[in-house]
């Protein structure tokens, strides 16, 4: 019953099958509390990043074909998902975020783990321009504080030879709302810039100077679709689906990978130390130039739970869930334009696991 | 005899009943009626006592400079109302000058012109622009208004108008326009059915009196209807107002979100009912979700004396 529940879950690949049960097997025996549908919490709420939310959804209908737990997913923003865990109104808050301190210290003792790994794209919408524009981080950082205006600048030229770019007008288009694309990539901005660093910053939600601002991933998509000239940081995911035209961004080695889970996970692989007991995030963005293949605007994307606090039941769902997401909710994430976590990161993230209580 | 036996006490025992139930019953009405009275004011002082309790970390942090400074940033902790209000009084005062002339066209149309059989049906046809939810218009906006705009209507403007800052620059789907004209529609409905049943309101022997001197439908309309008028049109515009300033969701939709004060009209901005729709679930906690607070207190404050001078005028102009 269980091995046919387990297949019909994960798909035709026997490979994944056996992962199924093996996850099964072992998170029943760590659970002291017996069976999965009698001790354990039934359902599990949580909210947070919308980069996230699509794999969420996968995971939830497989993690609740194996082990008849609900996950009610929000997908309201990765501030928003700090926020509610904060205030304790759901089990577990999903951000692309790492927290910062004062965030830290108004969780009061809040694990954050990184469960996945994705990318921020950049997208456009010129008439008269090809796809995969090629950028630098200073020029995106330009184009965004209005310092570059017209897609036909001298910079953007440089960057592109032979490309012929109209006189159109440059709309930078943000997130309104706490995001954690917009963590990423404004990140990635003050890593690459001074000077962005210094006059804006990285955070979930920034002061842009002028350009346009809408609610979410939708939001920031439609107002790209309406305008000419329009450029974007959205969830790499959302501009696949959408098909978007996407900007190809320099990396350290100064190539210009194409965003994707290869190219994430070589920015993954060049991370050399990984925080342990679940208090600090990973940077990824703009990895070294050892890095050839690496994606510049890659991203963990963390699950926030609080360390104490939590019912018996919630706080062992939790750790079943995570540990299932981490191991076997890895794989066959590359459809999605995830890729799978690096082993070191899964063997720390296991450890953090077991600091809930 | 025995029907008349029996009919007294029987009436006796209804009086009785009628007695104790007026006894019990005439005061529990009274408080019931007094409590659902006192549960709407109770609900009212909560209300303006949470939000000003909430903003309080924000209000005696900023002061008053919170209302003359424009940035809102995050990342600095650092915010200020100026641009959000300007967009807000720019946007709201925009759609009335647009819905004001329109409503009374639209009202004097419906009482004094159109013939019988189509007042009705443009009466809740116009009625009905009213019960569309905020959203749907939004989104209508986004899709057909925005994009019209931003290719006939801004050009159209710009040609004659660009001498004007307020028609000047490029061109946006996404600004304070497509917002002012997105708060035209909503705050049309009220505005000309108030004014509508207004004109009704006006002595038909007045209108009688105009026409035996000789006067015009318009010099009718002019010099009677709209006079005795005056007063509920003004209310009407008011609580038009009213609808414009705290719209959050549709204008939220259209108006390009960003906290800058930009002469012209193409340009994005932002209202406070926006900004706290936008930024309330994921603002940083302690002064980013206060400060917030503090433009719903604003907010507040602007609607309860836009009200209370709304009375004041109708009053005022309603003695003459």
């Amino acid at each position: 019953m269980l091995a046919a529940l387990g297949l019909a879950a994960c798909g035709s690949s026997s490979s994944t099958k056996t992962i199924t049960e093996k996850g099964a097997a072992s998170s029943s025996s760590s659970s002291s509390s017996g069976g999965s549908s009698v001790g354990g919490a039934t359902t599990l709420i949580g909210a947070g990043s919308t980069l996230v939310a699509p794999l969420l959804q996968e995971w939830a209908s497989a993690y609740d074909t194996a082990y008849m737990v609900a996950i009610t997913y929000g997908p309201i923003g990765s501030g928003g998902g700090i926020t509610q865990i904060t205030g304790r109104t759901v089990n577990f808050g999903a951000s692309d975020a790492p927290l910062t301190s004062a965030e830290a210290t108004a969780c009061k003792g809040c694990l954050e783990i990184p469960w996945a790994l994705a990318a921020t794209s950049v997208a456009y919408n010129v008439k008269g321009a090809p796809n995969n524009l090629k950028f630098t981080g200073t020029v995106l950082a330009d184009m965004f504080t209005g310092k570059i205006t017209t897609w036909n600048a001298p910079q953007i030229k440089a960057l592109n030879p032979g490309v012929s770019l109209p006189d159109t007008k440059i709309v930078p288009i943000h997130r309104t709302d706490g995001s954690g694309d917009t963590y990423a990539f404004t990140n990635y901005l003050s890593h690459v810039d001074p000077a962005f660093k210094s006059s804006i910053g990285a955070a979930t939600t920034v002061d842009w100077p002028g350009g346009l601002g809408a609610k979410g991933n939708s939001g920031v998509g439609g107002a790209l679709q309406s305008t000419n000239g329009g450029i974007a940081y959205i969830a790499i995911a959302y501009v696949l689906q959408n098909k978007f035209d996407y900007a190809l961004v320099q990396n350290a080695a100064g190539k210009y990978p194409v965003p994707g889970p290869t190219s994430i996970a070589a920015a993954a692989n060049a991370v050399t130390t990984i925080p342990a007991g679940g208090t600090a995030g990973i940077s990824l963005v703009d990895p070294p130039a050892s890095a050839a293949g690496a994606y510049p605007i890659s991203t963990f994307t963390y699950v926030i739970v609080p360390k104490t606090g939590s019912s018996a039941a919630v706080a062992a769902g939790m750790k079943k869930f995570i540990g299932w997401a981490i191991t076997t909710g890895q794989v066959g994430v590359q459809k999605l334009d995830f890729a799978p976590l690096p082993a070191a990161v899964v063997a720390a993230d296991k450890k953090t696991i077991q600091l809930i209580q | 005899m025995s029907t008349a036996s029996a009919t007294p006490p029987r009436r006796r025992l209804a009086d009785a009943q009628v007695k104790l139930s007026d006894r019990i019953g005439e005061p529990a009405f009274r408080i019931l009626c007094g409590l659902a009275a006192l549960i709407a004011v109770a609900l009212i002082i909560w209300i303006i006592e949470t939000v000003f309790d909430k903003a309080s970390p924000a209000i005696s942090h900023f002061g008053l400079n919170f209302l003359a400074t424009k940035t809102w940033n995050p990342v600095t902790n650092n915010y200020g109302a100026a641009a959000l209000i300007y967009g807000t009084f720019v946007s709201s005062l925009l759609a009335l000058i647009l819905a004001t002339p329109l409503a009374i066209l639209i009202a004097i149309f419906l009482t004094e012109l159109a013939p019988q059989f189509i007042r009705r049906p443009i009466q809740i046809l116009v009625e009905l622009m009213a019960a569309i939810p905020s959203v749907i218009l939004g989104l209508w906006g986004i899709i057909i208004l925005g994009p019209f705009m931003e290719q006939h209507l801004e050009p159209f403007l710009h040609s004659f108008l660009s001498w004007i800052p307020l028609f000047s620059g490029s061109y946006s789907p996404l600004g304070m326009l497509p917002a002012a004209l997105i708060l035209t529609f909503m705050a049309l409905p009220i505005i000309t059915s108030i004014t509508r049943e207004v004109f009704q309101t006006a002595d038909p022997a007045l209108k009688e009196g105009a026409y035996a001197l000789g006067a015009t439908r318009w010099e009718m309309v002019r010099m009677t209807v709209l006079p005795i008028s005056r007063p509920g049109i003004v209310g009407a515009v008011i609580l038009g107002l009213g609808r414009a300033l705290g719209e959050a969701i549709a204008v939220t939709q259209v108006i390009g979100n960003v906290s800058q004060i930009k002469a012209s009209l193409f340009q994005p901005a932002g209202t406070m009912a926006s900004w706290i729709a936008n930024g309330y679930q994921s603002a940083n906690p302690g002064l980013g979700q206060s400060s917030l607070i503090y433009l719903a207190a604003i907010l507040l404050v602007v609607s309860v004396l836009v009200n209370l001078g709304a009375r004041l005028i109708i009053r005022r102009t309603g003695m003459r």
